[in-house]
């Protein structure tokens, strides 16, 4: 075998013959760890923000969810070259091929709700972004699946966060045992920030 | 089986396509958005050309398949692109840069209806 030359990949051969359209799927992937990736950039920002009484108040959970994105695109980027894909070359291309919208800072950041209506909407998009790769893989592609839909769970959570902090509504979260614990996400091998 | 891009085959039946409606199907790995809006078929990919959602979970807005992860409206019988929905839902927000919103338009398949079945060319 010359340098270079890759072989047989028995865990793609599987995928195919389950009819997984495994371009398809990299595209999907690179999408969502792009969104994961420019969600840690710009809840950097947003936390950074997040000051005055209510802001405090609220930074510690900024900052969980902002841990746990990055943690994402940790757990699901070496599944991306398994698959035979890889990250773009340009961290420009990277970001503007990402899956959801930039969590830019708004204009009236002082008013900490308007940061939070943000936040809502950026794990909104990635849950509905970590739902196409779920819905694509399930049953299909195990490894994929079980990595995605780790990440869905955490998303989801991180939705009721921003959701029960906005309405107030009843809540059953209470706090993380550490900053960025990824409960799920964690086993993934992609915790950097202990 | 292998798939010729000529060749039409067979995806539904017509009673399984009623008015307004539209369901995914899938030739060789290819996922197919196939619906009838106004009594008219209508087959193209499923993939939003913007950043690659499955179209089948939108909805109509007069012959546009809204696409429902960030809103982009596509014409289904000429594809074009015609509703770029802005990310900003408060006047405070920042518009997102045009790199990231641009879209291609959605490509369409050849679609027929012969003998109470529905056929897709991937043409």
């Amino acid at each position: 075998m010359t340098k270079g030359e890759v072989p047989n990949v028995v865990g793609l051969e599987v995928l195919k013959k389950n009819g997984v359209n495994v371009e398809k799927l990299k595209e999907l992937i690179t999408k969502g760890v792009g969104a994961e990736f420019t969600t840690y950039y710009y809840y950097t920002i947003l936390r950074m923000h997040c000051t005055g009484l209510e802001g405090e108040g609220i930074k510690e959970i900024v900052e969980d969810a902002r841990i746990e994105d990055r943690n994402h695109f940790e757990a699901m980027v070496p599944r991306l070259y398994e698959l035979g894909g890889n990250l773009p070359k340009d961290i420009r291309k990277f970001a503007d091929q990402a899956g959801c919208p930039d969590a830019y800072l708004p204009d009236n950041w002082e008013d900490i709700n308007s940061i939070l209506k943000v936040l809502l909407e950026a794990e909104q998009c990635a849950i509905r972004s970590w739902g196409e790769v779920c819905d694509m893989t399930a049953g299909k592609d195990h490894r994929t699946y079980d990595i995605a839909q780790k990440i869905m769970q955490e998303e989801i959570e991180h939705e009721a966060w921003f959701i029960e902090l906005i309405s107030k509504r009843p809540s059953g979260h209470f706090r993380r045992k550490f900053v960025g614990q990824s409960p799920h996400t964690g086993s993934q091998g992609g915790l950097i920030h202990l | 089986m292998k798939y010729s891009k000529t060749d039409r085959y067979p995806v539904c039946k017509s009673s399984e396509l009623v008015d307004d409606t539209m369901m995914k199907v899938s030739i060789d790995m290819v996922d197919i958005l196939v619906g009838r809006r106004n009594g008219k078929l209508f087959a193209c990919d499923n993939s939003c050309p913007h950043k690659g959602a499955s179209l089948s979970k939108g909805c109509f807005n007069g012959d546009r398949v809204v696409c429902y992860m960030h809103g982009y409206e596509y014409n289904v019988f000429t594809g074009k692109l015609e509703n770029m929905k802005s990310w900003k839902k408060e006047d405070t927000w920042v518009e997102q840069d045009m790199e990231w919103r641009k879209s291609g338009d959605l490509i369409l398949y050849s679609v027929s209806e012969e003998d109470g079945t529905v056929y897709v060319a991937l043409k």
